[in-house]
């Protein structure tokens, strides 16, 4: 019965799919949840079946945030009514997306959308679930590896969220030279302008690079818990 | 291309790895439930899923976990540009 359930899905998992092609995008779909992961779920959220939103679903990974804004305005566009659901500002145990649940004759279809960072985190933590610990995922497990996961969620969403100042300061260029432009200011004035928004720009590449640096530094950090946990893993086998 | 999945989650690793063409989703559909009657039989704890990309890679990209371990994930996002 849950298995006829799961496959009813079909036909509005697909209509949801084919949309996010012609969008040219190509999706990695879930065709339905594991019966598993269903029955987990139940116990964990205590919800009915009908209640579920991720049945069906696919994922969308874009390269930066940038890309993410555009891609769910896009989707906002193709499925009117739709809900959004955005972890990136409210993380959910330090994961970080935008989930769009789109509704196709009474079906809702869940469509992650995560820029690169974000899905990099998103398989960190599932996969130390899987290995480690399955409370991981839910803010459990060592405190060790769960302070650096709840670390580096808090180091992607800085980098994203100046990922963002060079294109507003574009944009902002942009707009204010086709205002000035259209009140005769001179080009003396415009270069006054272009040189503010360069500053802002290259102000922004340098806190970028700072990121980066610290990014790495984060990364070996947690290349010496991955081995400091093997170790324990290894001893916890022999015992 | 659809493929189906029956990983095992303690060990991180791959049990079965099938793929399908697009029109054999039924067939696809099919397996995935006779996989998970035997393992709920048997009271084998692993994750059966069925998942559609445009191809291998892109699975690989999307869903490293089944595919890689903590470390080699963490390679993929580390020496970012600089």
């Amino acid at each position: 019965m849950l298995d006829d359930y799961r496959r009813s899905f079909g036909e509005a998992y697909e209509a949801v799919v084919r949309t996010i092609r012609q969008r040219g995008e190509f999706p990695t779909g879930r065709l339905a949840k594991s019966t598993r992961s269903i029955v987990e779920k139940l116990h964990r959220e205590s919800i009915r079946l009908s209640q579920m939103q991720d049945i069906a679903g696919c994922r969308v990974v874009v390269m930066d945030v940038v890309q993410q804004e555009q891609f769910v305005a896009s989707l906002k566009t193709d499925f009117p009514g739709a809900s959004v659901i955005d972890r990136r500002n409210n993380p959910s145990y330090g994961y970080r997306a935008v989930h769009i649940i789109a509704e196709i004759s009474g079906k809702p279809i869940e469509i992650q959308v995560r820029t690169s960072l974000q899905h990099l985190w998103a398989e960190l933590s599932e996969k130390s679930s899987d290995v480690l610990d399955p409370t991981i995922k839910y803010g459990g497990g060592p405190d060790y590896w769960r302070n650096i996961l709840t670390l580096s969620s808090k180091a992607v969403a800085s980098y994203e969220n100046l990922e963002k100042v060079p294109v507003v300061a574009l944009e902002n260029w942009k707009k204010s030279i086709v205002e000035l432009r259209s009140q005769y200011v001179t080009e003396p004035y415009e270069e006054l302008l272009r040189d503010e928004e360069l500053r802002i720009f290259m102000k922004a590449k340098a806190e970028n690079l700072k990121l980066v640096r610290a990014w790495n530094e984060l990364a070996d950090v947690m290349h010496g818990a991955i081995s400091w946990l093997d170790e324990r893993r290894l001893k916890e086998q022999k015992q | 291309m659809i493929f189906l999945i029956e990983y095992n989650r303690r060990e991180g690793s791959i049990a079965t790895f099938r793929d399908f063409d697009d029109s054999q989703r039924r067939e696809a559909e099919d397996l995935r439930l006779d996989i998970e009657l035997v393992l709920n039989r048997k009271g084998v704890d692993h994750e059966v899923v069925l998942l559609e990309a445009e191809s291998q890679d892109a699975l690989r990209r999307t869903h490293r976990r089944y595919f890689e371990d903590l470390r080699q994930i963490l390679k993929s996002g580390s020496g970012r540009d600089q």
